[in-house]
């Protein structure tokens, strides 16, 4: 605790005497940081570093997750999963999920950030409505939805009294999909829409009043003003979107639970699956590692390739 | 557009909502538009709510009404009397769990944050950088070997093995913001105490740590957030076997089978939603600032 009135003297005092135990003083800080840092150290590796480095290893075995036992089986893993035409078609449709549900969100998120990024109540009160399903559970959003678009569910109930025939959102392959890509961009774009409104309300307006002067109307305003001016909230919003759907799972599993006919499985379903239904972690862990060196090499190639857009600005 | 040099004054306080700049059908075209999202929007949530009052016939009848002649709140009561889902229990676990996994987060973060915020040497550069490449390790990833690791440590089907992955978990986004945070604190503070003879341990916590105020909240709405959504971790690593539900694994394990009886799903639902939509209204503006914080910044 510091101490409030402390005599100048002693002060004085005090800083002598710091600066005659210097050395001892600095092995006791450089104790101290070590102390500070150690355990956030230890538990980052035993549950990051550790587990990467085990990723690659245990792909190579047959592990079952129950003993500790296992035999290495050298890339029998990776050799079943991408023959595994299940695999193939998770993957496949993953990447679909992942590239129009990038383009969706980011594009409704956009829009709607332009047209509510203003001050004013409505405008408020309009992003917490656009904005409220992100913060609930993806698995509560996919029972809610998969409660909604069933046979005998209320948006089906509503067209039969309208006349019109039953729509298969969830039991047709086709529609399964469509719907399962469209109630993730129903829950995600609010998110999307938010960081653009925060990087639309950086902008100076200095930028808009010039264009204004130029005679730029609305639209030129927002095409050659805007949107270069958040060129890395643009970058940051299609790389945690796409980032993040290649790891869709949960709102899968409530929805459609992968199916009809396994139709909307996603990669990780089949990772989760495989490891934990059918006791096969090994072969779990190898489709992990894949998909890891697929994340980290979308990431980084969207951020690479984005850069370009991004210097613009600052040049 | 009629807008000239003259009102530039006064439109740049109004410049953004701009709308009486705009012709009358281009704001209808935009009113029409909000509107209507904003219908896709809710509807699903009060169809919801007012389908957790009702019997299973009226649900798939009349979906958007609600009348008071079959207005009823056994089923609620029954939801929350399932011995399927206890949903007291649950909000008492997943509050537990959201509490201890932001203690720990910030009791680790904080002072390494610190350590890297203040070090002038390389390794506090490659230690930070160590911690932010977790940002990049998607949790779904690591989750098989973390069953390993927790295997071996005795820790699995545990609460503290989960509240040991969901801590980890937390690290890289909050010692990125912890530490870009201290490094606007200025070093006089730091100087002012140990002149006073304070060890660096006890400056950070007595002096500095106060300071992190507004950032130990954004990490704690983030933490939150994150820790009541989570489904798969603890339906993982807690087990179906250990008898722990958290709202998600509770949700999951009632609704799950009974997805066709409209009077189990949308109670249980509603229930499960009602905190963190609360929450939601309550803490908004901390909840939006928070987020864009996290991922700008992250």
């Amino acid at each position: 605790m510091l101490t409030d009135n402390v005599a100048p003297t002693a002060l004085r005092e005090r800083a002598r005497d710091a600066g005659s135990r210097r050395p001892s003083a600095r092995w006791g800080d450089r104790l101290a940081g070590v102390v500070m840092a150690a355990p956030a150290v230890i538990v980052f590796i035993a549950m990051f570093i550790v587990p990467m480095i085990l990723a690659f290893v245990l792909s190579l075995t047959d592990w079952n997750g129950y003993s500790l036992r296992f035999d290495f089986i050298g890339f029998d893993n990776y050799r079943f999963a991408f023959r595994n035409p299940r695999t193939i078609d998770a993957a496949v449709f993953t990447a679909v999920i992942a590239v129009t549900g990038t383009i969706l969100c980011n594009a409704v998120g956009l829009a709607l950030a332009a047209l509510i990024s203003g001050p004013g109540r409505a405008n408020t009160v309009l992003r917490t409505i656009f904005f409220y399903p992100y913060i609930i559970s993806a698995l509560i959003i996919g029972f809610l939805w998969s409660a909604l678009l069933s046979p005998h569910g209320a948006v089906n109930g509503l067209l039969g009294t309208v006349g019109m025939a039953p729509v298969p959102f969830l039991t047709d392959p086709s529609f399964a999909k469509a719907t399962v890509i469209l109630t993730i961009v129903w829950a995600h774009f609010g998110f999307n829409m938010i960081l653009y409104i925060a990087g639309i309300k950086s902008v100076p307006t200095e930028f808009y009043e010039a264009a204004t002067v130029d005679g730029a109307s609305r639209w030129q305003q927002f095409r050659s003003v805007t949107v270069p001016m958040i060129a890395p909230v643009v970058t940051v919003n299609l790389v945690l979107t796409l980032v993040g759907l290649l790891k869709v799972y949960d709102v899968v599993l409530a929805l459609t639970d992968g199916g009809p006919a396994a139709s909307t499985q996603t990669i990780v379903y089949q990772i989760l699956k495989d490891s934990f239904a059918q006791s096969r972690l090994g072969l779990g862990a190898a489709q992990s590692v894949v998909l890891l060196v697929i994340t980290a090499a979308i990431g980084l190639a969207v951020t690479f390739a984005r850069r370009g857009a991004e210097r613009k600005v600052t040049d | 557009m009629t807008t000239s040099v003259q009102d530039t004054p006064t439109r740049r306080r109004s410049r953004p909502a701009a709308s009486e700049r705009r012709s009358p059908l281009a704001a209808l075209v935009r009113w029409i538009a909000l509107g209507a999202t904003a219908l896709v929007m809710l509807v699903p949530l009060y169809v919801l709510v007012i389908s957790a009052f009702k019997p299973q016939e009226e649900i798939v009848r009349h979906p958007l009404e609600i009348s008071p002649s079959t207005f009823t709140l056994e089923f609620l009561w029954n939801a929350i009397t399932s011995s399927k889902f206890n949903v007291i229990a649950a909000y008492g676990i997943t509050l537990l769990f959201v509490a201890l996994v932001n203690l720990f987060c910030i009791l680790l973060s904080a002072p390494v944050a610190y350590v890297i915020a203040r070090g002038r040497r390389k390794w506090h550069m490659a230690l930070l950088l160590l911690f932010v490449s977790g940002l990049f390790i998607p949790g779904q990833v690591t989750l098989i070997p973390v069953v390993f690791v927790l295997r071996v440590l005795g820790l699995i089907n545990t609460i503290p093995g989960f509240i040991l992955f969901e801590t980890a978990a937390t690290l890289p986004v909050t010692i990125f913001l912890f530490s870009a945070y201290l490094r606007t604190v200025p070093r006089d503070i730091d100087e002012a105490a140990a002149l006073d003879g304070a060890g660096r341990i006890r400056i950070f916590w007595s002096c500095i740590f106060p300071i992190m105020r507004p950032v130990v909240a954004t990490v704690v709405v983030l933490n939150s957030i994150g820790v009541w959504n989570d489904f798969v971790s603890p339906q993982i690593i807690l087990g179906a076997g250990s008898g722990i539900y958290t709202v998600t694994t509770g949700v999951y394990a009632a609704v799950g089978e009974f997805s066709t009886d409209y009077t189990v799903v949308f109670p249980t639902l509603l229930l499960a939603i009602a905190p963190i939509v609360v929450f939601f209204i309550i803490m908004q503006r901390h909840i939006i600032g928070g987020l864009v914080a996290g991922a700008t910044k992250g």
